[in-house]
């Protein structure tokens, strides 16, 4: 309707909507909730990898002055979990790993829930333990869920009496003909590690259970509060619209805080204090110990190529350490696993991703969903196999990447493929093929180059209200929670382009699921693209009515007429009202607004076609990153120092190029931090290095040149044509890193972390 | 049993009592309700509770609020004077100098302490200033933009 609307900010470095909060001290986080009449709680861990519960004696806990209620699992006898209900709130009668919830507390203070904790007994009978996924999935290895196959569960399958939680296989043309046809095989093990979200906030929940109405309300930080509320009341078998989330700033999630963790704590908590809201914040112990990690795993990958470096066939096994409950690792094990053959056209492929639970800290969603792991494998390999067969590391990755129309291994025809520019692009910034900078003293040069392709979780849903008040104030209600990402201001970026009106007329208040309707979550970078979509239909239906309404009040054809920046612009006859002025004329001394409601899926989608039974492995869009890096490597201490990475990203098209920066050149820095510092320290299944002094994070004074590009390959149905860009951008570094050491000093690295000992030994070995 | 102490937090006098072994941290955020300064660890290790005493960055969480009797405290509540918000905290907005936001406060003091006494930091004076509070959104990059312009700004008198 009426003549196109300008873009005014979409595209452009718009400062953050909540920057003015959060620099103030303003912003309101999980941890800042106070609710009148809290109490707080606190959580009894177990200190066994693998046990039976004999005896739970929390008689003189009880009777601490202060303490109002001392709660098991006995008490509270409910399980949640995504995928497979299989973890208890607390434990009930047996304990997996060190740190699960034995016994919750609340008190009035945080001091006496934390004195009653020492009061309470357990006996335990230990049991036979197992850290290896390896050794957990072998015959005889101890059967850490016994009851599995009485789990419920949806749309996966398990091995009964084994540790083997999903196992899921795939193939695609005939991988032993792709070999047998092949010049050279390439068959390698590769290990990725565990690391921590380390969110700067640890993670909180405040949760309240209303005896009355039997309603819990649980504010969080979770990125997810529909699907959260529906795992409640799935493990509770209450209805959902008993389960009311309401959403506070996150400090950090990166995956993490998708999961119920404290907020199983709090729950569990709040339904024996007679109404009283309960706190439960997580210690920087429990943040590293007893949360969630990134699922190791181990892959096992062979590849046979042309003498030319033409891939021909590849299969990945893959055995993903799941820790002791499966939260988000059957999907991570599914979906995850496929970009283990990379952005690369292969014919004849096969896969085999076995998720295994191990007596450790439960694994699940971390930036990257899987992606992460095997672009560690992949891009490693594809270094070995470039280098064994004497082409260039970027010409192997040139000649076989994914072009515009190419096939996916379903069969889905590839869109907005940028992934040749971000090679290019790249390359030419880190100087790829310059004369290589000899050794000075102990520290050699070299440079490396890695790339990842990663799509989002499709189809799933988004939804939005917009509403506009009498005064032209312009309220996106949404459920998209803002996690860091600069998701409220992308979303109003769109939101204003898309109606016509000033930026700063739009606000984005925080989710409450009692009033922004439904979100799949804030995860698989899938917030611009999916809640931008339903935004841009809610804003220009808001528009539409905007305009019909000015066509009303003016006495003009509405089709004449557009809206920008907030005033109703006649074409030819320039400025007739404001939007302001425009609605107070309408609905004068009794007010009214405008309401409209934008409703998004990929569903149906033609994009989505792919071979028959397959389209559930498309993606709507698919997102093309590539690292190129320099680094520096000291051979007498064996220390890592990453000088420079180029990180391009195809992002479709960048709605605010600085949140894209942000999230880039943050991401780059985890994964500087996840390959060269970040490790856990275990013994016997207990993590010993639970402080941030000894987990090592990357500060200030140990972040590399970052230079982030942004290529926009635009895609047609994309708003403004764009995609996503949260995930990529932390799975290249690390392999770009090890094959940067490579080119440094000649040393091949499989595993991660490539801490400085590792160096240092195997520069010993050299 | 209780201790009465007497501090001035952002130009405010307070009496107040508490309890020997009550942080800063915990004072500031649950006595007086300044919820800007967060607990990221509680030993010292993340930076995130960074406030000023006496214009110098103290970790809040390893600090006694008995100590800071008789002590003036800056919290990130008050720095912007008459509504008007300090360079720093503008530079931080301009430049994306944040994402999730939590370790923001701590950020912005730490370079508050610098910039008072060397108005024109340099880089490396910068990331040490700095290098006390963690973040791990990886804004790092922007923090140093951001507190650059502003020792920038000040160099051309603006």
């Amino acid at each position: 309707m009426g003549p196109k609307n300008d873009v005014r900010y979409v595209g452009k470095p718009v400062s953050r909507l909540d920057g003015l909060e959060k620099v103030t001290g303003q912003a309101v986080y999980s941890v800042d909730i106070v609710v009148p009449g809290m109490l707080y709680g606190a959580t009894l861990r177990s200190p066994l990898p693998h046990a039976r519960i004999m005896e739970m004696d929390i008689s003189e806990a009880g009777n601490v002055p202060g303490v109002r209620a001392v709660v098991t699992g006995r008490d509270f006898p409910f399980t949640f979990g995504t995928v497979i209900q299989d973890q208890p709130f607390l434990a009930m009668d047996k304990v997996r790993y060190v740190g699960e919830p034995v016994v919750a507390v609340a008190a009035e203070t945080e001091a006496v829930a934390q004195e009653a904790l020492e009061k309470i007994k357990v006996k335990y009978e230990e049991l036979p333990a197992v850290f290896d996924p390896r050794e957990a999935a072998a015959r005889g290895a101890p059967v850490i869920h016994d009851d599995l196959e009485k789990y419920v569960r949806s749309d996966c399958e398990i091995i009964p009496g084994t540790n083997t939680c999903t196992l899921n296989a795939y193939s695609l043309g005939n991988v032993e003909t792709g070999f047998r046809n092949s010049d050279e095989i390439f068959e390698d093990d590769f290990y990725i590690h565990a690391v921590a979200h380390s969110p700067m906030e640890t993670h909180a929940a405040v949760a309240q259970y209303s005896p009355n109405s039997e309603e819990f309300i649980i504010w969080s930080s979770t990125d997810r509060p529909y699907r959260l509320a529906r795992d409640f009341a799935n493990g509770l078998s209450i209805p959902l619209s008993k389960v009311r989330f309401i959403s506070n700033y996150s400090g950090g999630g990166f995956g993490g805080k998708g999961g119920m963790i404290a907020e199983a704590v709090a729950v569990a908590l709040a339904r024996f204090t007679r109404g009283r809201p309960v706190k439960v914040v997580f210690s920087r112990e429990e943040e590293l110990t007893a949360s969630h990690t990134r699922h190791a795993s181990f892959i096992r990958l062979k590849t046979g190529v042309k003498r030319d470096g033409t891939l021909m066939a590849r299969r990945a096994e893959i055995t993903w350490d799941n820790g002791a409950y499966a939260a988000s690792g059957p999907s991570v094990a599914k979906r995850g696993a496929l970009t283990v053959f990379g952005p690369y056209r292969t014919p004849h492929i096969e896969l085999v991703s076995r998720l295994v639970y191990t007596n450790k800290e439960t694994g699940g969603a971390y930036r990257g969903f899987g992606t992460t792991q095997v672009t560690w494998a992949c891009e490693v390999q594809m270094d070995i196999i470039a280098g064994r067969i004497g082409v260039d590391p970027l010409e192997i990755r040139f000649r076989n990447g994914y072009r515009e129309g190419d096939f996916y291994i379903n069969g889905q025809t590839l869109h907005s493929v940028g992934f040749r520019e971000t090679l290019e692009r790249a390359s030419r910034e880190i100087g790829w093929g310059e004369k290589k900078a000899g050794k000075v003293g102990t520290k050699a040069r070299g440079k490396g180059i890695a790339a990842t392709i990663k799509g989002t979780n499709t189809p799933t849903d988004s939804s939005c209200f917009i509403k506009v008040d009498p005064d032209g104030s312009i309220a996106l209600l949404s459920s998209s929670v803002e996690i860091g990402g600069g998701q409220k201001t992308v979303l109003a970026q769109i939101a204003a382009d898309t109606i016509g009106v000033p930026l700063t007329s739009i606000s984005v208040p925080n989710p409450d699921t009692n009033i922004t309707p439904y979100d799949h979550a804030v995860a698989s970078s899938r917030t611009t693209y999916h809640m931008g979509n339903a935004v841009r239909i809610a804003g220009q239906k808001v528009r539409k009515k905007i305009l019909e309404m000015a066509g009303e009040v003016l006495k003009v054809d509405p089709g004449g007429l557009s809206l920008s920046e907030g005033k109703i612009v006649k074409e030819g006859a320039g400025e007739q009202i404001t939007l302001k002025a425009l609605l107070a004329k309408r609905f004068g001394a009794k007010g009214g607004g405008i309401l409209e409601e934008g409703y998004f899926t990929p569903e149906g989608s033609r994009l989505l076609d792919a071979l028959p039974g397959l389209k559930g492995m498309s993606s709507i869009f698919w997102m093309f990153a590539v690292h190129a890096v320099e680094v520096e490597v000291d051979t007498e201490t064996g220390v890592v120092k990453v000088l420079k990475i180029v990180a391009a990203h195809d992002v479709g098209k960048a709605i605010n190029p600085m949140g894209c920066e942000q999230q880039i050149e943050g991401a780059v820095i985890m994964g500087v931090s996840n390959t060269l510092f970040e490790e856990f320290k275990m013994e016997k299944g207990r993590i010993l290095n639970d402080t941030l002094a000894d987990y090592k994070l990357a500060s200030i004074l140990d972040i590399p040149e970052i230079i982030p590009i942004l290529v926009e390959s635009h895609h047609p149905e994309g708003p403004f044509g764009a995609k996503g860009i949260g995930e990529p951008a932390a799975a290249p570094t690390a392999p770009a890193i090890a094959n940067a050491v490579f080119d440094a000093i000649g040393i091949r690295f499989k595993d991660l972390p490539i801490t400085r000992e590792r160096v240092l030994a195997a520069l010993k070995k050299f | 049993m209780k201790v009465a102490i007497e501090l001035e937090v952002n130009n405010e006098s307070y009496k107040v009592e508490v309890e020997p072994w009550t942080t800063l941290l915990h004072l500031l955020r649950e006595g007086l309700h300044l919820t800007g300064t967060k607990e990221g660890c509680g030993l010292g290790d993340c930076g995130t509770c960074i406030v000023l005493v006496d214009g110098v960055p103290v970790n809040s969480c390893l600090m006694l609020a008995v100590d800071a009797h008789g002590h003036r405290v800056t919290t990130i509540e008050g720095l912007a004077a008459d509504g008007k918000l300090h360079p720093l905290q503008k530079s931080f907005i301009e430049k994306g100098a944040m994402q999730c936001g939590f370790c923001t406060p701590a950020m912005i003091l730490s370079a508050k302490a610098l910039l008072d006494k060397s108005p024109q930091a340099s880089e490396q004076e910068i990331k040490r200033a700095l290098a006390g509070v963690l973040c791990r959104c990886g804004s790092y990059q922007k923090i140093i933009e951001a507190v650059r312009a502003v020792t920038e700004g000040l160099e051309n008198g603006a």
